[in-house]
């Protein structure tokens, strides 16, 4: 099967920085990495929507990208929908303590924390390479 | 009392998910950082039990992106006690023809409806807090 598409969901955590970095990596493959190849959905729709939202993972191989171990947007597509075809924890990536940092608002990035999106958006791309080449 | 809740949807599409959470933040960090908290949606949405701790039976105000709701139908289900729920659209009517931006960043104009939806629930914030003390 050739995929056309592959979902990335990130957590989107409000409660800290590696929230806020997991957003931002997602936006930054649907934008800059892989435009057009990506397909993504608000994670809480997978509970609270009364569409075919649950199917999601089943229809696309899937990608969490959570900001902390808690791993939440992974145990929830688990839970919901599907297997993920992958995971990125952006504390593995960033360190723990950095990750669990007050959340940012997007006026208050640095140069270095666009680094860490850069970082994580490097590592989805990677595992999103591995799962199209599977699929060729 | 325990600080209020405020918490955003996690809309990442479209740029009314970024004005939830960015308008969530400027209430929870520099508005009323000392009445009001935000929550990881996300982790409300897993159930676990350190987060239905946290959520409830607490006073909670809501901003969604659109009208699926899933800040204030996840924040319900987990016990949360929704007082004040809004989406972002609800406002639009004075914003009509600006640009506000996308899911990743917002323009000026965006930043200044962030600030007005900011403004509407530290105004329900200081309501509460009237209500209860
Ligand atoms: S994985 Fe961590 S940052 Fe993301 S929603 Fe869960 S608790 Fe928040
Ligand atoms: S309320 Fe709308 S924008 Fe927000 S997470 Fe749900 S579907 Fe996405």
């Amino acid at each position: 099967m050739i995929l056309d598409k592959i979902g990335i969901i990130s957590c989107s955590g409000e409660e800290c920085l590696g929230g806020t970095i997991s957003r931002l990596a997602v936006r930054k493959m649907m934008e800059e990495l892989k435009p057009g190849m990506v397909s993504t959905l608000c994670l809480p729709l997978f509970i609270a929507g009364d569409g075919g939202e649950r199917e999601f993972a089943e229809k696309y191989p899937t990608i969490a990208v959570d900001g902390c171990s808690k791993c939440c947007a992974k145990r929830a597509i688990e839970k919901y929908s599907n297997k993920v075809a992958g995971s990125v924890d952006v504390a593995e990536i960033i360190g723990a303590e950095i990750a669990l940092e007050k959340p940012l608002s997007t006026r208050n990035l640095t140069t270095e924390h666009m680094e860490y999106v850069k970082k994580t958006a490097d590592k989805t791309c990677e595992i999103f390479d591995e799962i199209l080449a599977k699929s060729v | 009392m325990s600080k209020i809740k405020v918490i955003p949807c996690s809309g990442i599409g479209k740029v009314f998910g970024l004005l939830a959470r960015e308008s969530a933040l400027m209430v929870t960090q520099e508005k009323c950082p000392d009445d009001t908290e935000t929550l990881c949606l996300a982790h409300v949405v897993t159930g676990d039990n350190e987060v239905v701790e946290k959520i409830k039976g607490e006073t909670c105000i809501t901003m969604d992106g659109c009208a699926k709701y899933c800040s204030k139908k996840s924040v319900e289900e987990t016990g949360g006690i929704v007082v004040k729920s809004h989406k972002v659209p609800d406002f639009m009517k004075a914003h009509r023809g600006e640009e506000h931006g996308t899911g990743t960043y917002l323009t000026e104009d965006g930043w200044k409806y962030a600030e007005e939806l900011a403004e509407i629930m530290v105004e329900e914030v200081k309501e509460i807090k009237a209500g209860v003390n």
